[in-house]
């Protein structure tokens, strides 16, 4: 038997592989984006630390900076397990 | 021992717990919640009427940036059966800042908590992280109370005190921790 296909959809779906559902820091679902975007994915991704943990980039960009601005200059930390935070490569 | 480094474990209850230094900015000054901010305080918020932690009630009210919640002290331990009410206002910028925790009056007795409602423990000041809540602080303060087994004011509780007024508030304190026993 012949099938001819005259039309078809096809359907997608995506999900960030992180070990969590929501990012630690905005409470957010990580499949969702961060309170400043409108639209997850690429729009507002999501970074790991050399520890694993996981967060919007954002998110953790704001604790990063906001570690740095102060005056007492420590280092900055995951806010989850507290390992100084570096960008996993 | 300054709030710059990490915070030391040395034990010594005979030695002041903190020192005021003076400071431009007296006063906790109250900015609105960010959008990212009372997003998430409305996230907690809702967690913890399906789940609070056991040991407190938060009195509801209007206002997302000052919860006023009740702690009973554990059983078995020299605060049981009695409450307490703790004030919680949240900068700006939570949780990239730490709220301001403060008992109100009458505070408990205890070698951290000052007569004027400030309490010593690091993760309100230096050691706080945005992945910290209302309910994993109230915890942290429960078990603080639970662990002292005196009921005394910290030994340099009058100079503090004193050294407070004007409304000061107690993150625009230096603190030194060093003493985890407690």
């Amino acid at each position: 038997m012949k099938v001819k296909i005259l039309q078809w959809h096809a359907v997608a779906s995506w999900t960030w592989d992180a070990q969590d559902e929501t990012c630690g820091i905005c409470r957010m679902a990580f499949d969702g984006c961060c309170p400043d975007c409108k639209f997850p994915g690429d729009d507002c991704p999501l970074v790991w630390g050399a520890c694993n943990h996981s967060f919007h980039l954002h998110c953790i960009l704001k604790w990063v900076n906001s570690q740095n601005s102060q005056a007492s200059q420590q280092q900055p930390q995951c806010p989850m397990c507290r390992r100084e935070w570096q960008f996993k490569a | 021992m300054t709030s710059s480094s990490a915070p030391s474990k040395k034990v010594s209850l005979s030695l002041a717990h903190c020192y005021s230094l003076t400071l431009t900015c007296l006063f906790f000054s109250v900015q609105a919640l960010s959008k990212i901010a009372s997003n998430r305080l409305q996230k907690e918020l809702k967690e913890w009427q399906v789940n609070p932690p056991v040991g407190f009630k938060q009195k509801p009210t209007d206002n997302l940036q000052r919860w006023i919640i009740e702690v009973v002290g554990a059983p078995g331990t020299v605060y049981a059966n009695e409450t307490y009410k703790l004030q919680v206002d949240f900068p700006e910028h939570y949780p990239m800042e730490a709220p301001q925790v403060i008992f109100l009056h009458p505070a408990p007795l205890h070698p951290h908590v000052y007569s004027n409602g400030h309490i010593c423990l690091d993760i309100l000041y230096d050691s706080w992280s945005p992945a910290m809540t209302v309910s994993s602080v109230c915890i942290s303060i429960l078990s603080m109370l639970s662990s002292s087994t005196v009921k005394q004011r910290p030994a340099d509780n009058d100079r503090y005190v004193k050294n407070c007024k004007n409304g000061r508030s107690p993150k625009e304190t230096r603190w030194w921790f060093h003493d985890d026993k407690v």
